[in-house]
């Protein structure tokens, strides 16, 4: 709320302009209810000619235009201000996801992130269209009414005075009471609620035992037991604006009572003074009123304004980078300096350190959890050491340039990420700068095995693929992955090796590419196949985070125990 | 309104409630007609100094009119919301009915997962339709009605000008706006649709465009989609903004009109004077009515939009015509021959010629690469579609003919991901048969080894269960239903090789005699079955036992070498 509010009055310029618009409102109510009554009591008592009174009539249209221009002119800011806050958030956390290194894009993240993107900067909107253009109004308006109310008649202007701080107190008092309630309701609401839902997520299950056609009484039960508890809930803030309605109507009840008898008994108020009053008191309560409705959209927008903040204000380590140029002739020499990781909890990468010659291969081995996956994200520069150093000829990988580093490194994940677009744009990202013509994305392909799959398609390589278009199955998409890899044509590669579930074909032009992809290049892969391990000129043995073997197969079978266990297990017929 | 049908039958069935509604509605606004009216009447009849009496009578009313005023809105909130909420049941009820026997078929054609959130979104906001639609104009009209006829007394035209408003301000503008407003809430929409792909691309793809260099070319678009959709959404909300106002001002010139028309008619003559500063507030007051005519516009096209969107997705669907059933008690064989199979919208053949037999009481392992077809197989068996092309019999009837609920009825199902339902172990245990004992489903969460108290609470979807968990408390429901078929789809792909080779013992007791299929993850321990079938891109690869394939060194042989070769 306060991260809002300091966002709502950052600039100058925007509250005076909505004070400014509330004090013309202010004006127009006080002068739209002057002429009203000024028109009434010249006919009425008065008795004058149609002829007097029109001048009147001329200045009421006026100030009637004059208050729908204002409120509609206070609408407009307030939508501007929403709009320029929503800016500012969107900005700034698309900004912030940009930036974060790349462990926090998992994908249990990303559609909580997605969400605080879209939903939560949509919930602050009514923040600052609606709540603090009717906090300004409030601030200003009633005010204004009450300063002209005591210039007419003292009395009136007392009761106002006295009577206005009941209707924020009980909205207080009421606020508390409902928040408890619906405390108290949460669960049995939380449980109605997601009843329907749960029913109909379950009815294959429930078809498939037979057991759909009991659930109506079910979802009958449930929705009026949801029915039931929320307007347990609803009774209590409907009675608050009863109250409201109550506090606001005794008032002007009292003010009615007392401008009457003042008339009447004791003719010490004129007729326009008192239907002066009269005609402005329920404005004032009315106004006060409004913002009781606008101060709960302001209260909603509190818990999304926390979600953003928190967004914003999470520390994560940046991967920054330098300016310098990258040789670019073959592989670089790359060696580990003591890399290590610490993870947000739990455990970390223990320090480790080796080189890893031009055209060399790498394997990384381990359990599931060892840490094989931060330690490619380490080499690769996706990540920032908790200490140590990556270094790429003689410098710190970090000194170079990100582009000059990263058009020579492609990344084959176990599970490649399609975009939106074509066929041809889906392998051409693969190329430093997409300057790639159609033979060359077809050689790729080519090369990948993929493309009789990509003919196959009723628009070939124009072929929408991704979010909105066709899915691919998993071999399929790995087999596109590498031919943007076949395009890119990096010095280094990192390879995600996939567990299971490929077919034979996929597998069979997985290893014969990696091996062509090899010759100009070093190749560093998480390994889960034994040819690929035995073929590595070094390999890196993990357990927990801690390096425990580096060697070749052979070196590694007889100096390492786990790593000859774990072999052996797996040759034995592993989980048979 | 065509699309609207189905919702307003529903809406009348609670005539009580809307009656109530109304009823106090009318009453709340036109004691706030009366309220405003009698002290403008009040304040002019003191300025001629009546005797006090007449005064006290008045402030009476006053205080009346003010009371009702306020109940009268606290009633109407009050039967109004329960009728909402009362509505969404049965909402909720007449769309299971119809949803309820074309699942699971209709899920298969949707395959997206937020179909469910969307039926579940649509038929919420569906209750706005009697709240914000349905009701407001018929208070509306009655309150203008009276107030009007009430008017008429005193004065014809001042009557005649009451009316004009209430058509200008409850019709033309609404209807003005309305036809504008569809076309920027659809813009807003697409604009909303357009960034949240753009923010799943970024997030989902992110370590992919990093590497490529794409990230500040993505950002910038990300960024621009955004923009379009703030331009999208305060166009819209101006567009609004610019309606009220509007609004605003025509009952604002309608009282102006009416004071005007009110001076003159008194200065003419025409009108006692002493009602002037009445008919002023009267008309001050009842447009204040008018108010909910300016939101009911959009949510007539919410409304529109999801009942339409709801009753679409069932409208076409066909139901089950199979009569015939399987005899109970008794392992089936399944016979299939030169079957096709294409999903709707989808232009691949998910199944191509496949021709198999799978023989009463017989243990068949199904295996092949992720997308192979293996699943889609599965899901013919289960009558969730039926072949495009070709022959599928069970006991040798034709498929089509049997009914999908014979079916179900007499097979076990564990399915890739099984449902559960908020509650205890041993109501969703129960699901497989209400007469079980507690001995019979702790021996079943024993054998598949799982130490569940039966009286254990699962949250829902079986949140609070590992994966692991959830397959195995699938498998005991398997093994408490015991019906003689069993469809199996990679039941223990999450579960520990030990745990796993326990389960599979205790299967092969209680299936003995059954008909098995199994579709299996990896193809150790397949050594047991009758048969193996092994599916590559849609089509039957091989068939055999395990020793026939293994001497045959072929494709399933290959398969194997690999499967030996990787660690996981």
């Amino acid at each position: 709320m306060k991260h809002l509010s300091r966002l709502a009055f950052s600039e100058g310029k925007v509250p005076m302009l909505l004070i400014l618009t509330s004090v013309l409102i202010g004006a127009t109510i006080i002068a739209q209810s002057y002429y009203f009554v000024a028109i009434v009591e010249q006919t009425f008592l008065g008795e004058q000619d149609f002829q007097e009174v029109f001048p009147l009539l001329v200045g009421l249209l006026l100030v009637l235009a004059g208050r729908s221009l204002f409120t509609w002119l206070n609408g407009w800011i307030g939508i501007s201000l929403a709009s320029k806050a929503k800016r500012y958030f969107r900005q700034s956390i698309i900004e912030k996801f940009s930036r974060h290194p790349v462990q926090s894009s998992a994908q249990g993240q990303s559609g909580r992130k997605i969400s605080v993107l879209m939903d939560s900067v949509d919930e602050i909107d009514g923040y600052f269209s609606s709540y603090v253009p009717q906090m300004i109004q409030t601030m200003v308006v009633p005010l204004m009414i009450l300063i002209v109310v005591f210039t007419q008649h003292l009395y009136s202007g007392l009761i106002m005075l006295i009577t206005a701080p009941f209707i924020p107190l009980f909205m207080a008092i009421i606020g508390v009471m409902t928040k408890k309630k619906s405390e108290d309701q949460m669960e049995k609401l939380n449980a109605f609620s997601g009843k329907f839902l749960d029913i109909l997520q379950g009815l294959t299950t429930l078809k498939l035992f037979g057991r759909s056609k009991q659930q109506k009484e079910e979802i009958e039960s449930s929705s009026l037991g949801f029915r039931d508890a929320t307007m347990e809930v609803l009774k209590v803030a409907f009675v608050s604006s009863l109250m409201l309605e109550f506090i606001s109507m005794l008032s002007i009840g009292l003010i009615a009572l007392e401008i009457a008898i003042r008339l009447v008994v004791y003719e010490s108020v004129s007729f326009f003074t008192a239907f002066f009053i009269l005609i402005l008191a329920p404005e004032f309560y009315l106004t006060l009123k409004d913002f009781g409705s606008a101060f709960h959209t302001g209260r909603g927008a509190a818990g999304a304004a926390g979600q953003l903040t928190a967004e914003l204000e999470r520390v994560e380590d940046e991967v920054e980078w330098g300016m310098d140029e990258l040789e670019r002739e073959g592989p670089p020499m790359i060696s580990l300096n003591g890399v290590s990781f610490q993870y947000e909890e739990g455990f970390a990468i223990q320090p480790i350190y080796t080189k890893i010659p031009p055209y060399s291969q790498v394997a990384i081995v381990g359990r599931s959890g060892s840490g094989k996956s931060t330690l490619l994200h380490l080499m690769a520069g996706l990540v920032k050491p908790s200490a140590g150093k990556v270094i790429v000829n003689d410098r710190s990988l970090f000194e170079y340039k990100e582009s000059e580093w990263f058009s020579q490194v492609s990344y084959i994940s176990q599970d490649p990420y399609l975009f939106s677009g074509t066929v041809a744009e889906n392998i051409a990202i693969g190329g430093s700068d997409g300057g790639h013509t159609r033979m060359e994305i077809q050689e790729a392909a080519e090369k990948a095995g993929v493309s009789e799959l990509i003919n196959s398609f009723q628009y070939g390589y124009d072929t929408p693929v991704g979010e909105a278009g066709r899915g691919l199955s998993g071999g399929e998409k790995q087999r596109l992955a590498l031919a943007r890899a076949f395009l890119k044509k990096p010095t280094v590669i990192l390879f995600d090796e996939p567990t299971t579930g490929l077919d034979l074909r996929t597998e069979r032009i997985l290893q014969e590419s990696m091996e062509e992809l090899a010759k100009k290049a070093t190749v560093m892969t998480v390994a889960h196949r034994l040819h690929t391990i035995q073929n590595a000129d070094q390999i890196l043995f993990l357990e927990r985070g801690k390096l425990v073997g580096k060697g070749n197969h052979e070196e590694l079978l007889q100096t390492v125990e786990e790593y000859r266990n774990m072999v052996t297990v797996q040759q034995g017929g592993g989980t048979a | 309104m065509k699309d609207l049908r189905d919702v307003i039958q529903l809406v009348v069935l609670e005539k009580r409630d809307i009656v109530r509604s109304i009823l106090f509605g009318f009453l709340a606004g036109i004691s706030a007609v009366g309220l405003f009216a009698s002290s403008g009447y009040l304040i002019s009849k003191a300025a001629l100094i009546p005797p006090l009496y007449a005064l006290t009578v008045l402030i009476a009313f006053l205080k009346l009119f003010g009371f009702a005023r306020a109940l009268g809105r606290y009633a109407e909130r009050y039967y109004s919301h329960r009728a909402t909420f009362t509505i969404l049941s049965n909402l909720r009820l007449a769309f299971y009915k119809r949803l309820e026997p074309h699942a699971p078929r209709i899920f298969q054609k949707y395959r997206s997962g937020d179909l469910l959130s969307r039926i579940v979104g649509d038929v919420e906001s569906l209750q706005n339709f009697f709240l914000r639609v349905y009701y407001p104009p018929v208070v509306l009209g009655i309150i203008f009605l009276a107030t009007i006829v009430f008017t008429s007394i005193f004065s014809i035209s001042v009557a005649v000008v009451l009316l004009l408003g209430l058509v200008i301000t409850g019709l033309f503008i609404p209807a003005w706006y309305s036809v504008k407003q569809r076309k920027y809430a659809h813009r807003v929409r697409e604009a909303r649709g357009a960034l949240s792909t753009e923010a799943a691309e970024f997030l989902y793809g992110y370590r992919d465009l990093r590497i490529y260099q794409q990230l500040a070319k993505k950002k910038e678009i990300l960024l621009k989609t955004a923009d379009d959709y703030l331009d999208e959404e305060e166009r819209d909300g101006r567009q609004r903004l610019s309606n009220h106002s509007w609004n605003t001002f025509v009952t604002l010139i309608i009282s102006w009109v009416v004071t005007g028309l009110g001076a003159f008619l008194v200065a003419e003559g025409d009108l006692n004077g002493l009602f002037l500063a009445m008919l002023v507030m009267i008309s001050l007051t009842v447009f204040e009515n008018a108010a909910p005519m300016a939101v009911l516009p959009s949510h007539l096209e919410d409304s529109k939009r999801a009942s339409a969107r709801l009753f679409s997705i069932v409208e076409k669907e066909k139901v089950d015509k199979g009569i015939w059933t399987l005899e109970d008690h008794q392992a089936p064989s399944i016979k299939m021959s030169g079957v096709y199979f294409r999903f709707p919208d989808d232009e691949r053949e998910a199944l191509r010629e496949v021709t198999l037999s799978i023989p009463e009481g017989s243990k068949t392992a199904i295996v092949g690469a992720s997308g192979s077809g293996k699943s889609t197989l599965m899901q013919l068996f289960m009558k969730f579609h039926t072949p495009s092309f070709g022959e599928l019999s069970v006991n040798g009837v034709d498929i089509r003919k049997l009914s999908e609920e014979s079916v179900w009825k007499n097979s076990n199902v564990v399915l890739q991901e099984n449902h559960y339902f908020y509650g205890t172990i041993r109501q969703n245990l129960q699901l497989a048969g209400d007469i079980l004992t507690d001995e019979e489903m702790e021996q079943a969460l024993e054998e598949v080894g799982l130490r569940f108290d039966l009286g254990q609470k699962v949250l829902e979807k079986g949140e609070n269960l590992s994966g692991g968990e959830r397959q195995r408390l699938a498998i005991a429901r398997a093994f408490l239903k015991g019906e003689r078929l069993w469809l199996l789809d990679e039941p223990t792909s999450s579960v520990d090789a030990l745990t796993e080779r326990m389960i599979f013992e205790h299967l092969y007791q209680r299936a003995k005699g059954d008909t098995l299929v199994l579709i299996s993850h990896q193809l150790n321990g397949l050594e047991k079955m009758d048969q193996i079938i092994v599916m590559e891109e849609g089509s039957v690869r091989e068939a055999g036992t395990y020793h026939e394939l293994i001497e045959k060194q072929g494709y399933f042989y290959e398969m194997k070498q690999i499967e030996q070769n990787i660690f996981s």
